[in-house]
């Protein structure tokens, strides 16, 4: 079994009176696709927060890629997320005014710095070599989630986060971007967190834990 | 009191040892030691120097040493800057070398050696306050270590390169100086400047054939007098000053980034530049910190805090014989070493002059004008007189000697307990030098 990349000990986050996640034991080995699944409110987004560096626990130990999350600044933080964190939500966030090609560079701009040609092969890689110049409004849904995968890929991180990355894609979309991570999961070797609601995507992955009302009630693996 | 005059100085101190310590990585034991052991030497060097010899040559030794800094600094920059070029030197030598703990020796204990001679200097009769020199080697040491804590806390990514180290070293010793009269580099740079057009109008002139002095139609002074004036000798000195901080400066920025080609992972590769993109702007605080500095030190050079000795012109008239008699005794006493002017006028025409005793305890009288500049006087300062449009410091012992930017001296006789001039060699002496000079009023003004 692969080193764990993500290994977190009675992991809690409170928001004031609710306790969004009770304390979760949790071992990610690197490499892994999980898939995280849940109702609305059972902690899904929270726990993904939580690892990616987006939030800060409120008890327990959180290690990922063996940094110590609870140890480190705003500045340390901001630099794991920069340089381990590939994030893919399902609103996109796009830049509406800038290109998909500049949306690309905008995330290698606050990583180090931007490099056009890098940014192109990345968008010819998920699919889009002939939509470069095009702005998010002229881009389709499942365009625009390419983009993002793009953008989430583009400074090699370790751990990419998908937060219901195909809640907006229609069932075709869903399977295209779908394939598309696998491919470049496969490619780069990167451990993959996906938030979701659907079944059916959380399939794609290695094993999927269920949480509910914030406590992680069961886990499952989903391939051999 | 004299502490308050140190500050500048002591603050200087501070940065010097800080840009050392960055500039020598890995070497602090080294640098602290050799910096603090440089500024007793120093100060103890003044000690000596200044019971040894007159005043002027403490102070001309001194000076050199600046002088010759400023001039490392310009051939350093201009190497830098070659080198930046890709030409030459293609591995960095300088570097190789900084990084040797017999350079980082050195190059603290020289530094410290001037630094403290430079603030002993701002202690008044330094040959004769030895606990005054005691308290300022004390103050210094101190601050050393106050650096030292100081430098801790720096950001690791604050690199200097070692040109720019030495823009640092040699801006904070020339800020250091500037607020000292005698050891001031910018004001006679920029004299010497002015004098080096002047002379080279004069003999380019000369050299067509064409008197300059006599024949030149007025109008052709309107442009031409232009290059006799201050201005020219200031902005030609700004020039020369800031130059080497703004080579180095560009040396950094033309500096080539590493390759990274070889890189497959092209977020690592962005990372190595990125990085070197970052150290490469950190490297250009320093000169441009240096730039700063410079430009306080020509402020400081060019409107100096020091309050110059300048009496009014006092009204006096010569007897049925053409003489001029000052009592050396009275109202006023001529031999307390201060200079005191007089203004005299006959016939719609008038001369400045002053008297002042030197201290060899010779009587002086002379003109309040020198050959060379617009007539605009002289004042009294720190065992000098200076020269209000270039800014020349004449030291006191040279005051009565004729030539450069000296007060154009005056025949007299002593008789019993006056001082004579004659009222006709007075008037003429005076006409010839301001029609010589008035020139630089003309177009210099």
């Amino acid at each position: 079994m692969a080193p764990a990349i993500i290994e977190t000990s009675g992991l809690t986050r409170n928001y004031g009176d609710i306790c969004a996640l009770k304390p979760i034991d949790l071992l990610v080995p690197d490499g892994e696709w999980l898939s995280v699944m849940g109702h609305s409110g059972s902690g899904k987004s929270t726990l993904m927060n939580l690892v990616g560096g987006l939030d800060r626990p409120s008890a327990g130990s959180l290690r990922v890629g063996g940094e110590n999350l609870l140890a480190l600044n705003e500045d340390g933080l901001a630099r794991f997320r920069r340089e381990f964190v590939g994030i893919i939500f399902q609103q996109h966030h796009l830049v509406p005014y800038l290109t998909a090609e500049e949306n690309v560079m905008l995330a290698q701009y606050f990583h180090s710095v931007p490099d056009e040609s890098e940014a192109r092969s990345a968008l010819e890689r998920v699919g889009l070599g002939h939509r470069l110049k095009n702005r998010p409004g002229e881009l389709s849904g499942g365009e625009q989630q390419r983009v993002c995968i793009a953008r989430a890929i583009i400074n090699s991180p370790k751990l990419l986060l998908g937060d219901e990355p195909t809640g907006n894609l229609d069932h075709k979309s869903t399977v295209m971007v779908m394939e598309l991570l696998k491919e470049l999961r496969a490619e780069e070797r990167f451990t993959v967190i996906m938030v979701t609601h659907n079944q059916e995507v959380a399939t794609w992955g290695d094993r999927t834990i269920y949480l509910d009302d914030g406590v992680l009630v069961r886990e499952e693996r989903t391939r051999s | 009191m004299v502490a308050l005059k140190l500050i500048p100085q002591l603050l200087s101190w501070i940065g010097i040892v800080l840009v050392l310590l960055r500039g020598f990585p890995g070497r602090r034991s080294i640098v602290t030691a050799a910096s603090i052991s440089g500024f007793v030497i120093g100060v103890a060097g003044d000690f000596i120097l200044f019971r040894s010899f007159p005043g002027t040559i403490p102070f001309g030794i001194i000076k050199s040493a600046l002088g010759v800094s400023f001039l490392l600094l310009w051939g350093i920059s201009v190497a830098t800057i070659y080198r930046s070029t890709g030409q030459g030197v293609t591995i960095s030598w300088g570097e190789r070398l900084v990084n040797t703990s017999i350079c980082a020796g050195t190059g603290a204990l020289l530094t410290g050696i001037i630094a403290g001679a430079v603030c002993a200097c701002r202690i008044p009769a330094p040959d004769g306050n030895l606990p005054a020199l005691l308290f300022l080697v004390l103050v210094a040491g101190i601050l050393t270590f106050f650096a030292l804590a100081v430098e801790k806390m720096l950001p690791a990514s604050l690199t200097v390169s070692p040109s720019g180290m030495l823009a640092a070293v040699v801006t904070l010793l020339l800020f250091s100086s500037s607020s000292i009269l005698r050891l001031d580099l910018f004001s006679p740079l920029s004299m010497k400047v002015m004098k080096g057009v002047h002379d080279f109008v004069h003999q380019f002139m000369e050299s067509i054939l064409i008197p300059d002095h006599l024949f030149v139609r007025p109008v052709v002074w309107k442009y031409i007098g232009f290059l006799f004036g201050k201005e020219v000798g200031f902005w030609g000195g700004i020039v020369i000053w800031f130059t080497p901080a703004f080579l180095i400066a560009l040396a950094i920025q033309f500096e080539r980034l590493p390759s990274v080609a070889h890189i497959r992972q092209g977020a690592q590769r962005r990372r190595l530049l990125a990085a070197a993109i970052k150290t490469q702007r950190h490297r250009l605080v320093i000169p441009l910190f240096s730039v700063v500095i410079l430009a306080a030190a020509a402020y400081q050079s060019s409107f100096p805090s020091t309050e110059y000795w300048d009496p009014k012109p006092i009204p006096i008239s010569a007897n049925q014989a053409g003489e001029i008699i000052i009592p050396k005794k009275g109202e006023i006493d001529l031999e307390d070493g201060k200079l005191h002017k007089y203004l005299f006028k006959q016939g719609g025409r008038e001369a400045r002059f002053f008297v002042l005793m030197t201290p060899e305890g010779k009587l002086t009288v002379d003109l309040d004008a020198c050959a060379i500049c617009k007539p605009d006087g002289y004042g009294q300062a720190e065992g000098s007189v200076i020269c209000y449009y270039c800014k020349t410091l004449i030291p006191l012992e040279t005051v009565g000697k004729p030539g450069g930017c000296n007060p154009v001296p005056i025949a007299f006789i002593e008789k019993g307990d006056s001082v004579v001039i004659d009222s006709v060699t007075l008037i003429n002496s005076w006409s010839t030098t301001v029609k010589a000079t008035a020139r630089v009023k003309e177009g210099g003004k």
